[in-house]
């Protein structure tokens, strides 16, 4: 009796323990051993496209392949070894390595091959090697856009440019084939193979127009090679919300190869220097300085001059001690009888230095901040910079006097264009973009975005007259040179030279000219810098015809009938 | 208590014994068939050998069945001479066959035996026999003695293997035998202090051990060495739950679980049978436990009595070990689960010791 009830004792506490294990701890113990009976494929999404504000691909992808490796699943690891090396130009010891270290269940041995080394792959059926779809990043246009859009790591990150800075949008979400295996990962008879889809990235719609953009980027080509210049940048906007239409670093890169193996000159490449770089602008500056007096005087400020006044025709200024000079030497009757309107045509620094001291620190620095001066502009674009701005609170009479004609200040080629265009688009500041829309891999779009106006600078009345007024630098001043006969072509030229630790560096100068048209509509802005053009310097001879060239190209792509026919 | 009295055997047992015997090839096959087929190119690798055993098993049961087991009482000495001969033929290089870092079989041509399986045996034979003979004396420590000295020198012999396990199940069969055989309490106690020493020494012996036991408390503690064998386990009973993935659906197959279809068979059926799967078994376990307990006290004479008991234990320890240590209950030791696991010795000799129970129902 005794001894059936110790049986029977016995006999329970088996099954209560069976019953812990395989009931109370049974979905904790799945769960733990689900990692060793499972393994993953990833199923690389599709990164989504950027294209131009028409919809054309600047950046798609090509079918390409990763190739992983399951250390213990290999069979013969010297033989994997040298077949993979022969195949993917890897020294066979590293591959060797990662099979016989054993540290983690799977290495990567490629990325973004081609079809032609996966056939090659395949035909040997290697034990342990799987390959799996990727993609390879396809620039359409080669170099064009090429600081802008920049370009992806092998795996597939956006690691420059707008392929960085909206990655999250562009990357999707990768999937995963998930079976089940052996302990060695050799796939089980009976496995159960789940797919877990990749979902792809969106495509990004830029405000960029590729045909705009290609013209431009001829137009600096050539500049470039007849200048003689270090660089040359350019930025076309459309002045009504500061939609960036094109921008142009040159020298540039070719995005499908990528100078990876030279940092110096890659970090260099790849810069784009018309959001990153600062410079001292000049006389392009003087627009603003114009729209600051115009805006002043329509509101009744006694201080500022009437678009009538005639300035003093003297060369010089002296302010705090110092003595400051214009470019011309005024002899002969040059510079002499200006107007506002004139004193732009010849860029005549005096009057401007006139204006700035006259209006005073306190209103003109509030024009500088509502210009976006001193401050980033917002773009969508990673290492904005934001310029140099004297302090409010520290600047002297000669610095104001100076920033008036645009010396003592730093600007990003964005800023000043942003500016202009705030300055003839009726006295409206946008922050500039390269976003338009964002559209998902079927189609749809995701969101529109929209033109941001940060604020109001100047009325439409003051904007009018400056535009008009810089309609005539173009006709009859320093920016003929980018006149277009029949069109009204505004804009303002810019002369720098260029400082190296703290002095003026001889036979340094950053040529610009920043233009418009039509000027009465403004529809096109384009800023063009010249950094350290050989021989000839001045922004008029330099970079005003650039200018010219591409609006006409603008003319003919976009079919812009002339508001005048001339005989 | 008149002899040839013909009473009817305990077909029920006999039946049950064998019906385990070919569902053991069965779930051999089930938690095999990939191993093999991986390691020897041969699906049925194992399934075939356990074949073959439950053949010559079936035949030793059939043989036992009719060999009258008063017999027996005459070959207690021969017995333990071959068995311990055998056991001592272990450690003969050329001989001994070692695995897993374990010399634990001998070799003859393509075939290996496990002599401690045939040991047990051997023990529980000499033991019934001699107390039998010798039931007067076994109320002092003097008298039990030269059962405590073959016990004791076949465990020496066993650990030194070593195989831990086999040492248990023998000295828990001493201990049983002795309480068994009408001892008294003073006796017992005597006796059972070396027991209590025993598993501190062992301990100290073979470090590995202590290594073992940490292993059972925490087995991720490390997964990878110690603990793995126990976690494999764990997974599969957990995988299996209360209904199982069905027959031949085990994922633990695969090559996680070490000794699948051997030491560590029941884990494979806790998962393809689930809990209720399990609880049949252990039903079905119990009921041979049962008859061959009904058989030892149904016995006229002391021997049989012995005997049946004493085989019936043998059975009885190992089920409950093998149980203990699959679910985690006990440390890991590497125990077969008798007329299931994969291992010729082990079968035969235990389809053979049910039919010595057959014949001592039947009153031979």
């Amino acid at each position: 009796m005794s001894i059936t009830l110790a049986i029977t004792f016995i006999f329970f506490i088996i099954l209560g323990r069976l019953l812990y294990v395989q009931v109370a701890w049974s979905s904790e113990l799945k769960l733990r051993a689900s990692d060793q009976w499972n393994r993953e494929i990833p199923i690389i999404a599709q990164r989504g496209k950027i294209t131009d504000r028409n919809g054309v691909i600047l950046a798609g992808n090509r079918t390409s392949y990763s190739v992983f490796l399951r250390p213990n699943a290999v069979v013969n690891a010297e033989y994997t070894a040298t077949i993979l090396s022969g195949i993917f130009k890897i020294d066979p010891n590293a591959i060797l390595e990662k099979i016989k270290g054993g540290k983690v269940s799977e290495v990567t041995i490629a990325r973004q091959t081609d079809k032609e080394s996966i056939e090659k792959l395949a035909s040997y059926d290697l034990a342990g090697v799987y390959y799996s779809r990727d993609n390879s990043r396809s620039y359409t246009y080669g170099d064009a856009l090429c600081q802008v859009l920049g370009f992806t790591a092998s795996d597939g990150t956006g690691v420059a440019g707008l392929e960085r800075f909206y990655n999250t949008i562009l990357s999707g979400t990768n999937g995963e084939i998930t079976y089940s295996t052996d302990i060695v990962g050799i796939e089980t008879e009976n496995s159960k193979v789940l797919y877990n889809e990749a979902s792809p990235g969106d495509e990004i719609r830029l405000t960029v127009d590729i045909d705009i953009q290609l013209a431009a980027e001829d137009a600096m080509r050539s500049v470039y090679k007849s200048s003689g210049a270090k660089s040359v940048a350019c930025v076309v906007l459309d002045p009504r919300n500061s939609d960036v239409l094109a921008m142009v670093n040159y020298p540039s890169y070719d995005l499908n190869e990528v100078p990876r193996n030279d940092t110096e000159s890659l970090n260099a490449l790849t810069r784009n220097g018309i959001v990153s770089d600062i410079y001292e602008p000049g006389s392009t500056f003087k627009i603003i300085t114009a729209a600051a007096d115009i805006e002043e005087y329509l509101r009744g400020n006694p201080k500022a001059f009437s678009t009538s006044y005639v300035f003093n025709s003297s060369r010089t200024r002296t302010v705090d001690g110092t003595k400051i000079k214009c470019w011309s030497d005024h002899a002969n009757g040059k510079h002499s009888n200006q107007t506002l309107a004139v004193a732009l045509n010849n860029s005549c620094n005096p009057c401007f230095t006139d204006i700035a001291l006259s209006l005073g620190k306190e209103t003109f620095y509030s024009y500088l901040q509502n210009f976006g001066f001193g401050k980033d502009t917002g773009i969508d674009f990673s290492g904005e910079a934001v310029g140099m701005l004297v302090p409010e609170t520290a600047v002297r009479d000669c610095d104001l006097a100076r920033i008036g004609f645009g010396q003592t200040v730093a600007v990003t080629g964005v800023q000043l264009a942003c500016a202009a265009a705030a300055a003839v688009n009726g006295g409206n500041y946008y922050s500039p973009r390269f976003l338009k829309s964002i559209i998902s891999a079927d189609g749809k779009t995701v969101e529109e975005k929209k033109p941001v106006l940060k604020n109001k600078v100047i009325s439409e009345k003051a904007s009018q007259i400056l535009a008009e007024m810089l309609e005539g630098v173009v006709k009859e001043g320093s920016g003929k040179h980018a006149y277009i006969e029949g069109y009204k072509v505004g804009g303002k030229t810019g002369t720098a030279q260029k400082y190296e630790d703290g002095h003026v560096a001889q036979g340094k100068y950053v040529s610009s000219f920043v233009g418009f048209f039509p000027a009465d509509d403004p529809q096109y802005l384009a800023l063009i810098i010249v950094d350290e053009p050989q021989g000839v310097y001045y922004g008029s001879t330099v970079a005003a015809p650039v200018a010219g060239e591409i609006f006409k190209d603008i003319i003919k792509i976009k079919n812009i009938e002339p508001f005048e026919r001339t005989e | 208590m008149t002899e040839n009295k013909k009473k009817a055997g305990d077909i029920p047992l006999l039946i049950c014994v064998f019906a385990m015997a070919c569902f053991g090839c069965l779930m051999i096959y089930s938690a095999s068939a990939y191993t093999a087929e991986v390691q020897y190119g041969d699906s049925l690798y194992f399934v075939k050998k356990q074949l073959l055993g439950l053949a010559l098993g079936t035949a030793a049961m059939l043989g036992a069945c009719f060999l009258p087991y008063k017999k027996l009482e005459k070959l207690k000495y021969p017995a333990v001479i071959v068995a311990a001969v055998l056991l001592i033929l272990v450690f003969v290089p050329g001989v001994g066959v070692t695995n897993y870092g374990a010399t634990r079989w001998i070799g003859f041509g393509g075939f290996t035996i496990q002599p401690s399986e045939i040991a047990k045996y051997a023990f529980a034979l000499f033991t019934a026999a001699y107390f039998a003979k010798n039931y007067k004396k076994v109320k002092t420590v003097t008298g039990v003695l030269p059962v405590l000295a073959v016990g004791g020198v076949f465990c020496l012999l066993i650990i030194a293997e070593p195989n831990m396990s086999i040492t248990m199940c023998v000295g828990l069969l001493m201990l049983g035998l002795i309480f068994l055989s009408g001892t008294n309490l003073k006796t017992f106690l005597i006796i059972l202090i070396p027991f209590f020493f025993a598993v501190p020494l062992l301990i100290i012996l073979e470090p590995y051990r202590l290594q073992r036991l940490s292993a059972f408390i925490d087995p991720w503690a490390s997964p990878k060495d110690e603990g793995y064998q126990l976690i494999q386990s764990l997974y599969a009973l957990g995988n299996g739950g209360l209904f199982g993935t069905g027959l031949f659906n085990s994922t633990q197959k695969y090559r996680f679980l070490p000794f699948a279809e051997s030491d560590f068979i029941l884990s494979i059926m806790g998962e393809e049978l689930g809990f209720f799967g399990l609880l049949i078994f252990f039903a079905a376990c119990a009921f041979i436990v049962y008859r061959g307990i009904r058989i030892a006290k149904n016995c006229g004479d002391r021997f049989g009595f012995l005997l049946a008991a004493g085989f019936t234990l043998v059975y009885g320890i190992q089920v409950v070990i093998n149980a203990l240590v699959v679910s985690g209950a006990i440390p890991p030791t590497g125990l077969p689960l008798p007329l299931i696991s994969s291992g010729n010795t082990s079968l035969i000799i235990t389809m053979a010791s049910m039919g010595v129970l057959y014949n001592v129902s039947r009153g031979n």
